[in-house]
C-alpha cells in the first residue's frame, strides 16, 4: 500500500507572531518551526497503516526550502521518502494551487490513500483536504479521531459536537483529514533520526507536474493583501457591591454602553 | 563559513526526544521527585523511557547497537533531560564506559556489551575512586592477579555511585604494583589495567556511604576479595591501562558539564517562573527588582558560554582529536558548569526567598547535585592545575 501523508511546516505554537514590516507576511527570523501538530497524527497514522498492511509512507510538503526540515521531522518518525515542492514556482499558493500540487504528486506518485491533518496551524484554512480529495475525484473524511482500515474499505469515526460521533465507512482510495485523539504521535528516536539521513528526498517543479500556471502568487485566487495584530482587547470590568446592585448596574451597562440589550 | 553556532536539525530533533519520552510522566511529577530527590532511587521505567529514544545508544556504532550519533547528541539529550529535573549519573557513566569499550575493547567484548549498553539494557558504573587513590589514579592499589584464564581481583574502591544499581563496574586496577614499577625502573603510568566486573559477582561487598548530592543514587564502598573475572574481560592489555582510563576521562567529564548546564537551567525556570509570579510589594512581580533580575539574567548570559565550551569538546571528541586538545576543552567545560551550577542553583534559592528551602519546590536538594560537580568527576582546582601546566604552559604544582 501506498501511503500518502500531506504535512506542513508552521511556527511553532509558543511562538510569538509579529506581522512583518511591510505587511506581507510575517516576522520569520526568531521562528522556531514545526511540523503541523494536526499533521503529526497524520504522520502517525499514516505509520501504523504500514505496520498493520505493510507498503511505504511518503511525506509530501509544500513551502520553501527550511520545509525540508519538517519532512526530515517525519522521517525521522519513520516514514520512507519525503516528497518537498519548495521550488520558487510553487511559493505564494494558496489552498486551491497547493490543493492542485498536491494533487498531482499524489497521481504521480499513485498513493492509495492520503493521510494530512485536519488543518495547518498557521492560517488555520482547513481546505486543503477537502480541494485535494475533489480533485482527485476521491471520497474524504474530515476531522477522524479514529481510523481502522480492512481491504478497500476504511471505518473512521468523526466528532459531530454534542459529544457525538458520526461513524463513517469510506471506500480507499480516500483522503482523511486527521485530528486530535486519532493517536498518540511517536517521537523521533535517536535511530530514527539518523536513518532519515540517507532517506530519499525528491523534488518536483510545476513543470514536472504540468501545472505551469496553475500554481504560485500569480495562480492564486485568494491573495493576502495585508498582515496585522488583531486589536488588543480593552481589559475586563468588576462590578462590586451588593449582588441586587451588580445586576442592575449590569443591565445598565449592556444597555447604554455595549447597547446589547 | 565553516563556523556555525546553531544546533543542527538532528539536535533538536534529540531535544524534542528527550521532552516527549518523558510526557507520560507529566501526572507523577511529586512521585518521581519524592522517589529520585528523597529515596534517592531513580525509578527503572523512567530510566527504560529515556533508553527507548536510543540516547544510550549515541556514542555507540550501529555496527554494535547504537545508533553512532556521537557524544555532541548524547550531552545535547543529558542536558535535555538535566534540564527538566532528570539528571542520572548512570546515563554519563555508562556512556563513559561505552565510549572505553568501543575505544579500547577486544571485538569479542564489543560484541558482548556494547549492543546491551546502547539498548539501556545495561547500566555501568564506574570503579576508579579508592580511599587513597582518586585525583591521583597512579596512587591505585586494587590489584588484579593473573591465575590461568582469569584475574583474581582484590581491593577497595569508594564513592562508587550506583554500585547496586549497575550490572557492570568499569574498574580500575593494577596488573604491576607501583612499587614494582619502581624497582624495575617503570614508568609510574604503567602498570594499570581496566577490567569489566559484575558488581554482583562472588567477593563484591557493597556498603552504602551516607553522603548527598547524587540525585536518584546511593553510592558505596566496594570491597573486593579475590573476585574472580575472565581474560576477556579485560579492556586492552594488562599495564597499559593509563591511556584509555585518562581518554576515557574526558566523554564524563563533558556529559556532567552536560548534566550541569541542564540542572542550571531547571533552576533559572523555577526561579524565573517565581519571579515572574511572586508580588510582595505593590502589585508587581519580584521579577521586576533589578536585585533579582540581574543575577539571573547573569545566569542565562553564563549558561549560553557553558554550552558552548561542552558541545566544542563533545564535538573534538567526535572528531577524535588528540586526546590533550579534548582533556583541555573537556576540563574548560566541566570546570565552567560545575561553576555556573552552583551559582544557578544559589540564585534560584535567593529569588524563591523561603521557599528556596521548601521540599515542595525542590530547588534545596539541587544545591547538593550542583555543589557535588565543583567536586566530583574532578574537583575545580585539579582542572585549574591541568589548564595552568598544559595549556597556560605554567610550571606544575603538585
Amino acid at each position: 500500500m501506498k501511503i500518502g501523508v500531506f504535512l506542513k511546516q508552521v511556527p511553532d505554537t509558543e511562538t510569538k507572531i509579529r506581522p512583518a514590516g511591510d505587511g506581507s507576511g510575517i516576522e520569520s527570523g526568531d521562528v522556531k518551526w514545526i511540523v503541523s501538530p494536526y499533521d503529526e497524527f497524520a504522520v502517525e497514522a499514516g505509520l501504523q497503516l504500514k505496520e498493520k498492511s505493510g507498503g511505504e509512507v511518503v511525506v509530501v510538503s509544500l513551502g520553501p526550502a527550511r520545509t525540508l526540515d519538517a519532512a526530515r521531522t517525519a522521517l525521522a518518525m519513520g516514514a520512507d521518502r519525503a516528497v518537498i515542492l519548495d521550488d520558487e514556482g510553487f511559493q505564494g499558493s494558496d489552498p486551491l494551487g497547493t490543493s492542485r500540487a498536491l494533487a498531482a504528486v499524489a497521481r504521480k506518485e499513485g498513493f492509495d490513500i492520503i493521510f494530512c491533518g485536519r488543518q495547518a496551524i498557521d492560517e488555520d484554512n482547513n481546505q486543503v483536504p477537502q480541494i485535494v480529495a475533489g480533485l482527485l475525484d476521491w471520497p474524504h473524511a474530515s476531522w477522524v479521531n479514529s481510523f481502522e482500515s480492512e481491504g478497500e474499505m476504511a471505518t473512521v469515526k468523526r466528532p459531530i459536537g454534542g459529544g457525538k460521533l458520526e461513524v463513517v465507512k469510506v471506500r480507499l482510495p480516500a483522503v482523511f483529514s486527521c485530528t486530535k485523539g486519532l493517536n498518540e504521535p511517536r517521537y523521533a528516536s535517536l535511530p530514527g533520526i539518523m536513518k532519515a539521513k540517507s532517506k530519499p528526498v525528491a523534488r518536483y517543479t510545476p513543470a514536472d507536474l504540468e501545472l505551469d500556471g496553475q500554481v504560485g502568487a500569480s495562480a492564486a485566487v485568494v491573495q493576502l493583501t495585508s498582515y496585522q495584530m488583531p486589536q488588543a482587547r480593552p481589559s475586563g470590568r468588576m462590578l462590586e457591591g451588593e449582588v441586587g446592585d451588580q445586576v442592575k448596574e449590569l443591565v445598565r451597562l449592556l444597555r447604554q454602553e455595549a447597547k446589547v440589550l | 563559513m565553516s563556523l556555525n553556532f546553531n544546533l543542527g536539525e538532528e539536535h533538536v530533533l534529540i531535544q524534542d526526544a528527550m521532552a516527549k519520552c518523558l510526557e507520560p510522566f507529566r501526572g507523577r511529577q511529586e512521585e518521581l521527585k519524592q522517589s529520585i530527590l528523597v529515596e534517592r532511587k531513580f525509578p527503572q521505567d523512567l530510566w527504560d523511557a529515556i533508553c527507548a529514544t536510543g540516547l544510550m545508544g549515541a556514542v555507540i556504532p550501529e555496527k554494535y547497537g547504537g545508533n553512532g550519533m556521537g557524544l555532541l547528541s548524547c550531552a545535547i539529550g543529558i542536558e535535555a533531560l538535566a534540564e527538566r529535573g532528570f539528571g542520572n549519573a548512570l546515563l554519563v557513566l555508562t556512556a563513559m564506559d561505552a565510549a572505553c569499550i568501543l575505544r579500547n575493547g577486544t571485538e569479542e567484548m564489543k560484541q558482548k556489551y556494547l549492543p546491551k549498553m546502547a539498548s539501556g539494557e545495561m547500566k555501568f558504573c564506574f570503579g576508579h575512586t579508592e580511599p587513597d587513590a582518586g585525583s591521583n589514579a597512579f596512587r591505585t592499589r586494587t590489584f588484579a592477579k593473573k591465575d590461568g584464564d582469569d584475574y583474581l581481583i582484590s581491593g577497595q574502591k569508594t564513592f562508587i555511585t550506583g554500585a547496586d544499581v549497575a550490572d557492570r563496574m568499569l574498574l580500575t586496577c593494577r596488573t604491576t604494583s607501583r612499587e614494582a614499577c619502581a624497582e624495575q625502573g617503570l614508568p609510574k603510568a604503567f602498570g594499570l589495567a581496566l577490567f569489566i566486573v559484575d558488581p554482583k559477582a562472588p567477593g563484591i561487598e557493597l556498603r552504602p556511604i551516607p553522603t548527598r548530592g547524587i540525585e536518584g543514587m546511593t553510592q558505596f564502598l566496594v570491597h573486593m576479595d579475590n573476585v574472580r573475572v575472565p581474560a576477556s574481560d579485560l579492556v586492552g592489555e594488562p599495564d597499559m591501562g593509563a591511556m584509555a582510563l585518562f581518554n576515557s576521562l574526558n566523554p564524563e567529564r563533558i556529559l556532567a558539564a552536560a548534566s550541569a548546564c541542564g540542572l542550571s537551567k531547571h533552576c533559572l525556570d523555577i526561579a524565573v517562573k517565581y519571579a515572574n509570579e511572586r508580588a510582595v510589594f505593590k502589585e508587581r512581580p519580584i521579577g521586576a527588582y533589578q536585585a533579582i533580575s540581574h543575577p539571573l539574567a547573569q545566569v542565562r548570559i553564563e549558561l549560553d558560554s557553558v554550552r558552548l565550551l561542552t558541545h566544542r569538546a563533545a564535538w573534538a571528541f567526535d572528531q577524535d582529536m588528540n586526546p590533550g586538545t579534548v582533556g583541555n576543552y573537556s576540563n574548560m567545560a566541566k570546570y565552567q558548569a560545575s561553576e555556573l551550577a552552583v551559582k544557578a542553583v544559589d540564585r534560584a534559592i535567593q529569588t524563591l526567598g523561603g521557599y528556596g528551602f521548601s521540599e515542595e519546590y525542590g530547588v534545596i536538594y539541587y544545591y547538593e547535585a550542583a555543589r557535588l560537580l565543583r567536586t566530583a568527576p574532578i574537583s575545580s582546582e585539579m582542572i585549574l592545575n591541568f589548564v595552568a601546566e598544559h595549556d597556560l604552559g605554567l610550571p606544575r604544582s603538585y
